[in-house]
């Protein structure tokens, strides 16, 4: 197996632990291990996942529109507090949560592989500021936003997402740099 | 010189990938109208709040038991006075939220009884603490609280095992905390004699709840 692979395998499995007993008290008790180590565990190993996958519906997703798309309408999906708390509550729900933000992995690597920088810089903009707002919201309101979550764990998972959007958005430029991908901003990558 | 070779036009054969973006979106806005009542309501609390103005929800019957240890059925103790209720959860060892409900069920307390609207709108607290919520906690709870017995009721459940049922229906989520508190949301919820839920109101809006109890009274 691929190193790509092993990985990708270890990471849905992780993700898969934490959704059944007894890794499940986990993220029903902390929104943390919720939204800061599964969700982000899904969509890491779906982009993992699809290191070796040839072009996927090539012709459907050329600069990767189709995929940074998909992958931007799942993330922001699972950002909403009620359908946080469905997913903690309901379990086919929860089984919906684990396919599709993996998928959005998946979509995001076929996404982002294809972008010329104009369509990058516009989902990142788009998304990482959504992410950073979301976070900064969470840390600082005194709304109990999900029922199924505490305040307090709602403010350290807010905190959390700020981190995440950063460390997103250097990774970002961070690649942008090593890659010397800046010939025009519609030149495929 | 052989002349370069024209570039490719970036943007040709583009309309499939715009159609597939295109029905990507509008699904997932689909989706997402339909989890949220239609982009109105994006928690838990919003959305139990807007169902139940939409739709009431019978409560279920089940025993409960006052201070003094007197059991009946949920559904008897609503139908009895012909009051429509306002229905509050809390657990009497309580020092954030309750006592913050306590405070507004204190004031609206005051409210109908100086409008001498006793006989038609009740308040009525739910304990779901119902291990440690009985007999001498209840009424010590009551004392505290200054309730006046044919204002604001206080009842606790007889059987632990009903709890989560009575909680769900109303959408009440418990969650344990440390130093064996409880943290959970908090609302009014507005109960008609016959059982119905038929609407949830904030902390921050008594007087409506008030309002609305009052607009349902049987005359």
């Amino acid at each position: 197996m691929k190193p790509q692979a092993l990985a990708a395998a270890a990471a849905t499995l992780g993700a898969l632990a934490l959704s059944l007993p007894p890794g499940r008290a986990l993220i029903e008790q902390s929104m943390v291990w919720h939204m800061l180590v599964q969700m982000p565990l899904l969509v890491v190993a779906g982009w993992w996942a699809a290191a070796g996958a040839p072009r996927l519906g090539e012709r459907i997703n050329r600069h990767g529109l189709t995929g940074f798309m998909l992958a931007q309408c799942i993330t922001a999906y699972w950002m909403v507090p009620a359908l946080i708390d469905r997913a903690v509550v309901l379990p086919w729900a929860d089984a919906g949560k684990l396919v599709s933000l993996w998928v959005a992995g998946v979509a995001l690597r076929h996404g982002y592989r294809q972008a010329p920088l104009a369509v990058q810089l516009f989902f990142a903009g788009y998304g990482l500021p959504m992410l950073a707002w979301l976070g900064y919201y969470l840390a600082s309101t005194d709304l109990r936003l999900c029922n199924a979550y505490s305040l307090e764990s709602q403010m350290r998972a807010g905190q959390g997402l700020v981190m995440l959007a950063t460390v997103l958005g250097a990774a970002w430029v961070l690649d942008l740099l090593h890659q010397h991908r800046r010939r025009s901003p519609l030149a495929p990558i | 010189m052989t002349p370069a070779a024209p570039p490719a036009d970036p943007l040709r054969g583009l309309v499939a990938t715009f159609a597939a973006s295109l029905c990507v979106l509008l699904l997932a806005l689909v989706a997402l109208f339909h989890a949220t009542a239609g982009g109105a309501a994006f928690t838990t609390e919003t959305l139990r709040r807007s169902a139940v103005a939409q739709a009431p929800v019978a409560v279920p019957d089940y025993a409960v038991v006052d201070a003094r240890g007197r059991v009946r059925p949920l559904r008897e103790l609503l139908a009895a006075e012909g009051k429509v209720w306002i229905v509050d959860f809390v657990y009497t060892r309580c020092n954030t939220l309750c006592l913050a409900l306590g405070t507004v069920f204190q004031r609206l307390q005051t409210q109908i009884v100086e409008a001498g609207l006793q006989d038609h709108v009740g308040l009525l607290s739910i304990s779901f603490d119902s291990l440690r919520d009985q007999g001498p906690a209840l009424a010590e709870y009551a004392t505290r609280m200054r309730m006046q017995p044919g204002v604001w009721q206080l009842v606790s459940l007889r059987d632990e095992a009903d709890r989560r049922r009575l909680l769900d229906s109303f959408g009440i989520m418990v969650l344990p905390a440390p130093l064996g508190e409880y943290e959970h949301n908090a609302a009014l919820h507005v109960v008609t004699p016959t059982g119905q839920l038929v609407r949830i109101l904030g902390l921050d809006e008594a007087a409506e709840a008030l309002a609305a109890a009052q607009a349902l009274a049987p005359r």
